[in-house]
């Protein structure tokens, strides 16, 4: 087997739109038609998207190629085949959605410029190329699928309980297309800064500080227990001539579902497990994606595939009921994609094995539970106790923890439960619920400085 | 199909039991790290919880997850009161009162002290 070596960025090129110069940035802006950015809520108001993250996503090269909000030609190709208008697999939706209130109130036409302001600062600067309308229930449902068009994954009609579904369900019907640049670069507030990481930043840690030639990406949207843990060691025993330099943590900081760990508490947890030595920093590395996850399993899996690939990493680990919620999906829907492909989204092969696809390499895994014969964690595929395991689940240690037992190691690092508690002090919450949302919304992960715009 | 609740025992709670019919009922997981009693669940009465806690949800193993802390009080309650797990309708008989305290739960759980 030939050694690997950090693949190209997915589509060839990093995208890398973001303008630090203040007087070209200045001048970007003169005259444009401003427009404050706004969050998709639910009909009672929580909020459950910010378009920010995205332009966040797409200007630093997270998403590259996409480069701003998607054309109707775009969207159609996402849609149908998982495809951007030049071919390159892209699987999500990517749109600047305003209400017809707002598109009255800005009287803009293809051709002219806007300016995104953000918390009452200009942020980002975009060329319309664009604006036509969408049905959002259509986009939604055509998104993820049903069990009638994608009979060999999807088990059940998406619906309002469905945290991704709903946020393009709620999106307004009217998109403006266009490429998005940023002229006035947030700046993180603690946590977030120990972690943010751009792809053409983390290229260059992996490569030159890290000295990473091989580095596995590892998903996540949790705080880390045992079985995640074990899940990412074993994982990263895949590689080339030897195992993984590295292992990736890319959490997806944004919006979650009430009842999902906060944000802080996520980074925070993965950052013990380096921390604290129960995987070396020399080989571990946390960062976080800005995106309002769409718990869209198989098709969430391609995005990942692809912000990974741009980060650098030559692996991804996926594993069961990956970036899932509910039932809505069968359980080994993203592996069926990364094994054998799934036609109905447009893939008769696997992402990396079809033209103008995805570069890293996937490693599929099944489970880990803990083995009382054996005595360790064990993996689901070595472990003939079958009758004797005992899982590793999610919700069972969210009801442990609102409880205020303290996990056993065995189960949760007592740092990583740390990281927990800390930040429940803070919310008075140890999980997600409508305050969480409704604070993170005006706050968001970000400040702007002021910035003053020149008149036309 | 039957599904289960799983009640951690502290040990506050074990010695609430300790010396009762129940105690023999603990079940040890991880190792002996964590103490459970696990309460069985018919499921016409597990769907009358999931429909009572807009959260609640099956888990991979079988069990009822995603429901308020005071639910879970409630169980390991009427376990020590009755001294028995076959518990679940008292249980039900306490929702509209147990449906209330969740209420509270959305905005505000007392974290724990650790150092």
């Amino acid at each position: 087997m030939p050694k690997l070596n950090i693949p190209p960025p997915h589509g060839g090129e990093l995208v890398y739109r973001v303008i630090e110069k203040r007087d070209y940035a200045e001048s970007m802006a003169a005259g444009a038609i401003e427009f404050d950015l706004k969050p998709t809520t639910l009909p009672d108001g929580t909020p459950i998207r910010h378009v920010y993250r995205e332009i966040m996503s797409v200007c630093y090269g997270f998403f590259s190629p996409v480069e701003g909000s998607m054309t109707s030609a775009d969207l159609e190709g996402v849609l149908k085949e998982r495809r951007l208008e030049n071919g390159w697999v892209f699987p999500y939706p990517i749109l600047l959605d305003v209400s017809d209130e707002d598109l009255k109130a800005m009287d803009v036409k293809e051709g002219d410029r806007l300016l995104l302001k953000l918390k009452g600062q200009p942020f980002a600067v975009m060329d319309v190329e664009e604006i036509y309308k969408i049905n959002p229930e259509e986009v939604a449902t055509r998104t993820f699928g049903t069990p009638e068009d994608n009979p060999e994954v999807v088990r059940e009609p998406f619906n309002e309980k469905h945290p991704g579904y709903m946020i393009y369900k709620m999106m307004n019907s009217n998109v403006i297309a266009g490429k998005w640049t940023i002229i006035n670069p947030p700046k993180f507030r603690e946590p977030y800064d120990r972690f943010w990481l751009p792809p053409a930043e983390c290229r260059t840690v992996i490569k030159y500080v890290k000295k990473w030639r091989t580095c596995i990406a590892h998903q996540t949207r949790n705080v880390p227990h045992t079985g995640h843990e074990a899940l990412m060691k074993n994982a990263a025993y895949t590689g080339d001539i030897e195992p993984c330099h590295g292992i990736l943590v890319n959490a997806i900081i944004g919006a979650k579902r009430r009842g999902d760990y906060p944000n802080e508490a996520i980074l925070e947890g993965h950052e013990a497990v380096n921390k604290y030595g129960y995987i070396k920093p020399s080989r571990h590395m946390v960062t976080f994606t800005l995106w309002d996850m769409r718990y869209g399993n198989p098709i969430e899996s391609l995005l990942h595939g692809i912000i990974r690939q741009n980060m650098g990493c030559t692996h991804h680990m996926f594993g069961r009921d990956h970036a899932a919620v509910g039932e809505y999906y069968d359980k080994y829907a993203t592996q069926i994609l990364w094994s054998k492909g799934i036609p109905s989204f447009g893939f008769e092969a696997p992402p990396n094995e079809v033209e103008k696809g995805l570069k890293i390499i996937p490693q599929n895994m099944a489970e880990f539970w803990y083995c009382p014969v054996c005595g360790e964690i064990a993996y689901s595929e070595n472990c003939g106790h079958v009758d004797k395991k005992q899982k590793f689940s999610g919700s069972f240690l969210r009801g442990m923890v609102a409880e205020g037992v303290m996990p056993p190691k065995v189960v949760m690092r007592p740092e990583v439960y740390k990281a927990i508690v800390k930040w429940w002090k803070v919310f008075n919450y140890p999980f997600v619920n409508k305050k969480y949302l409704e604070n993170l919304n005006a706050n968001l992960e970000v400040d702007l400085e002021p910035m003053e715009i020149p008149k036309a | 199909m039957v599904h289960y609740i799983g009640v951690i025992l502290d040990e506050s709670r074990y010695e609430q039991i300790k010396g009762t019919p129940i105690e023999e009922k603990v079940q040890s997981i991880f190792g002996g790290a964590l103490k459970m009693l696990v309460v069985e669940v018919p499921e016409d009465k597990s769907e009358q919880i999931l429909k009572a806690f807009d959260r609640a949800r099956i888990d991979s193993r079988g069990f009822i997850e995603d429901v308020p802390v005071a639910f879970r009080r409630a169980v390991f309650e009427e376990i020590v009161k009755n001294k028995s797990l076959d518990i679940i309708d008292k249980v039900l008989e306490r929702l509209p009162e147990i449906q209330e305290l969740a209420k509270k739960e959305d905005e505000y759980i007392p974290p724990p002290e650790i150092e």
